[in-house]
């Protein structure tokens, strides 16, 4: 019986997997979407992860200069989302962006996301 | 010392249990955390990582594979035999034998579980309870490793910017049957080998051989 004890809370905290926040990163691509639409670049590139915000740039271009020649479109409503653990999908009606949940909060790791069948997305912006 | 010494092979189970799965633990924390900095991530800590679907899936697909090979080896033995093995019973006793022989209704004895003085319901849930609990915690354990698993596949899959899959899409993915198998074939081999090579060798004291001078014909009979 001991086994049973151990197994449900196991069972019980896989399945919390499946319930999580989604409010937060649908939040944070809006966010990221209303700057790019205000032209507020550097604000747009602080919402980046780290890692997407220093492989976006080309050689002596800023994070913001690299995301204004993108020209990402309207992001839109949001229609989906999908969170797993730290890892996000957020589908707006004009984009899907992927954002990973940091301490401080979610950072978009990839945004302007087309699908390519049986493939990864192909991203305008990732890291 | 007497509880101990009636209690040690349990114990000792029980200590190498708590060990390996805290030896678990820390050393999943250190490889996924090495994972996490090399994406770009940040390191969980030892809660965090003890409570995520990584662990749980690790834990449970090994779970599920051990319960499953001990309650195989539970049922399967009842009507399948292997001369000169001691994990079989003598071959003309397969089955799932007499109540005399299994001393239960009125050929109990006065030290017999309750149960198994009394018919009905209670003694056939009693006489299967091995079997049962054996196949529930295997089910149980399997679908953890289901839900966690798909839990830790799609956080996979959403860093490497692919969609999320559903449940059934999980439960029927490579990813999951190759987690599932590569646990049976380890167990199924592990029995195997402990039901054959138990015919020719011994291990003296051990109940789970024969006495070593037992000739290998000698089946169903433990040291």
């Amino acid at each position: 019986m001991r086994t049973l004890f151990i197994l449900v809370p196991v069972i019980a905290l896989a399945a919390t997997g499946c319930a999580p926040d989604t409010a937060a990163p649908a939040q944070a691509a809006e966010r990221f979407h209303a700057a790019v639409s205000a032209h507020r670049e550097e604000a747009a590139c602080a919402m980046l992860t780290r890692k997407t915000a220093e492989n976006l740039p080309n050689p002596g271009q800023t994070c913001a200069e690299a995301l204004r020649e993108v020209k990402l479109g309207p992001g839109g409503r949001v229609t989906a989302v999908s969170v797993w653990g730290e890892d996000a999908q957020v589908r707006l009606a004009g984009d899907t962006l992927f954002l990973h949940e940091f301490s401080d909060g979610w950072r978009v790791k990839a945004a302007g996301c087309e699908p390519v069948p049986d493939l990864p997305y192909k991203c305008e912006v990732e890291d | 010392m007497r509880w101990l010494k009636e209690n040690s092979l349990t114990l000792a189970f029980m200590i190498m249990f708590f060990l390996a799965l805290g030896g678990q633990a820390l050393s999943g924390m250190l490889q996924y955390n090495d994972r996490q900095l090399a994406e770009g991530a940040e390191p969980v800590s030892f809660l965090q990582y003890v409570t995520s679907s990584s662990f749980a899936v690790d834990v449970a697909e090994n779970w599920q594979s051990e319960y499953l090979q001990f309650f195989l080896f539970i049922m399967l033995t009842v009507w399948l035999v292997q001369k000169g093995s001691p994990e079989s019973k003598e071959v003309d006793e397969a089955g799932a034998e007499s109540d005399e022989k299994q001393r239960i209704g009125p050929y109990a004895g006065p030290d017999s579980p309750p149960w198994a003085k009394v018919g009905g319901l209670r003694l056939w849930l009693f006489s299967n309870s091995l079997g049962m609990v054996m196949g529930v915690v295997f089910v149980l354990s399997w679908l953890a490793q289901s839900v966690a698993g798909q839990a830790a596949y799609n956080s996979e899959r959403l860093g490497d910017l692919r969609d999320p899959v559903d449940w059934w899409s999980y439960v029927t993915s490579p990813e999951f049957w190759n987690r599932t198998l590569q646990n049976w074939q380890s167990e199924l081999l592990a029995v195997l080998s402990m039901v054959a090579l138990a015919i020719y060798l011994r291990q003296r004291g051990s109940p789970e051989s024969k006495p070593v001078g037992a000739p290998h014909s000698a089946t169903g009979v433990e040291g």
